[in-house]
């Protein structure tokens, strides 16, 4: 009885923390939307080419960009056809680790953070100083992409 | 008398922060950069929404300021990728025409290049051996010809020309 509410105890504590602490919704909405992104990877295959997202760069100025093809080569690199995802697109492969890893690092530091709250202020700042360096070594290309493209018409 | 603090305009932090993220990941992909403007633009009025709640009832706005910083960054970026395109889209009318000429002007190097050419084909059939020698350098022999006769090939050719 007496371990019945203990129990009861720091479940109510552990549940009051997930909605209080913004952290840790913040970690499970982000978890939850790479999860949505695999399925989507799961669910739509190269050969039906059914994606629901279109490139609006190419329709809008009838040039490919950097990123066409990436929805094909996650999808591929889902069905562990690594080297055909190089073919849709050369930075598939990177972006597609990027997402992983953050996967990997939303539940880990969902984890630590359940596991330390007192160490939460620290843990949120390895975790923004972690996530913006592997954002910008995944989105290098985009970024330089981007910067060229300005670049060239101004 | 001591403030007292309380988590108004929390709840519209963490919606604010999680768009804004998302909004700056979705900026940085051209395809979809676009129309990242729109959550962008949501992710800036939830956090600006926050920001008054939080300001009146004296709550913590860190995460309102950082959403709100992510969320003008990324719609910034997003708005440069749409003057890009949209540049992009306005030239692309007269690239047709700047295409046509540079083609001309490669196939005029071509056609100038075989002019002087010198053709070589070789060719190999149960060991017989057919070499064909083409030369398309015509003032070249024109020249060794008359070298040859010593006289100007065109005043005496019995061809008469056409008048």
């Amino acid at each position: 009885m007496i371990q019945y509410s203990r129990k009861n105890r720091t479940d109510q504590r552990s549940h009051q923390k997930l909605t209080e602490k913004p952290y840790y919704i913040i970690n499970i909405v982000f978890a939850g939307v790479i999860v949505l992104m695999l399925i989507y990877s799961g669910i739509f295959s190269p050969e039906k080419n059914n994606y629901p997202v279109v490139c609006i760069h190419e329709r809008l100025t009838g040039e490919p960009c950097f990123s066409c093809g990436l929805s094909h080569s996650f999808s591929l690199i889902v069905r562990g056809k690594i080297e055909e995802a190089y073919e849709w697109n050369q930075y598939g492969m990177r972006v597609f680790l990027f997402f992983l890893a953050q996967l990997l690092f939303r539940l880990d530091f969902l984890r630590l953070s359940l596991k330390r709250p007192e160490n939460i202020k620290h843990l949120i700042i390895y975790d923004s100083i972690a996530s913006l360096t592997i954002f910008l070594i995944s989105f290098w290309p985009f970024i330089e992409s981007i910067f060229t493209g300005f670049l060239r018409v101004s | 008398m001591e403030d007292v603090k309380n988590n108004s305009g929390q709840n519209l932090g963490i919606a604010a922060l999680i768009t804004a993220i998302i909004t700056f990941v979705l900026a940085v992909i051209p395809c979809v950069g676009l129309i990242a403007v729109i959550p962008g633009i949501i992710a800036i009025i939830l956090a600006s929404v926050g920001l008054s709640q939080a300001s009146r009832s004296n709550a913590p706005k860190g995460i309102l300021i950082a959403s709100l910083i992510i969320g003008v960054i990324a719609s910034l970026i997003s708005v440069s990728q749409v003057f890009v395109a949209t540049k992009i889209a306005k030239n692309a009318d007269k690239w047709p025409n700047e295409i046509q000429n540079i083609v001309k002007e490669v196939q005029d190097d071509v056609v100038k290049d075989l002019e002087d050419a010198n053709i070589s084909i070789k060719i190999e059939s149960n060991g017989e051996k057919v070499e064909i020698n083409a030369s398309t350098q015509n003032k070249e022999k024109e020249q060794k010809l008359e070298a040859l006769e010593g006289v100007d090939t065109l005043k005496n050719d019995t061809i008469q020309q056409k008048k």
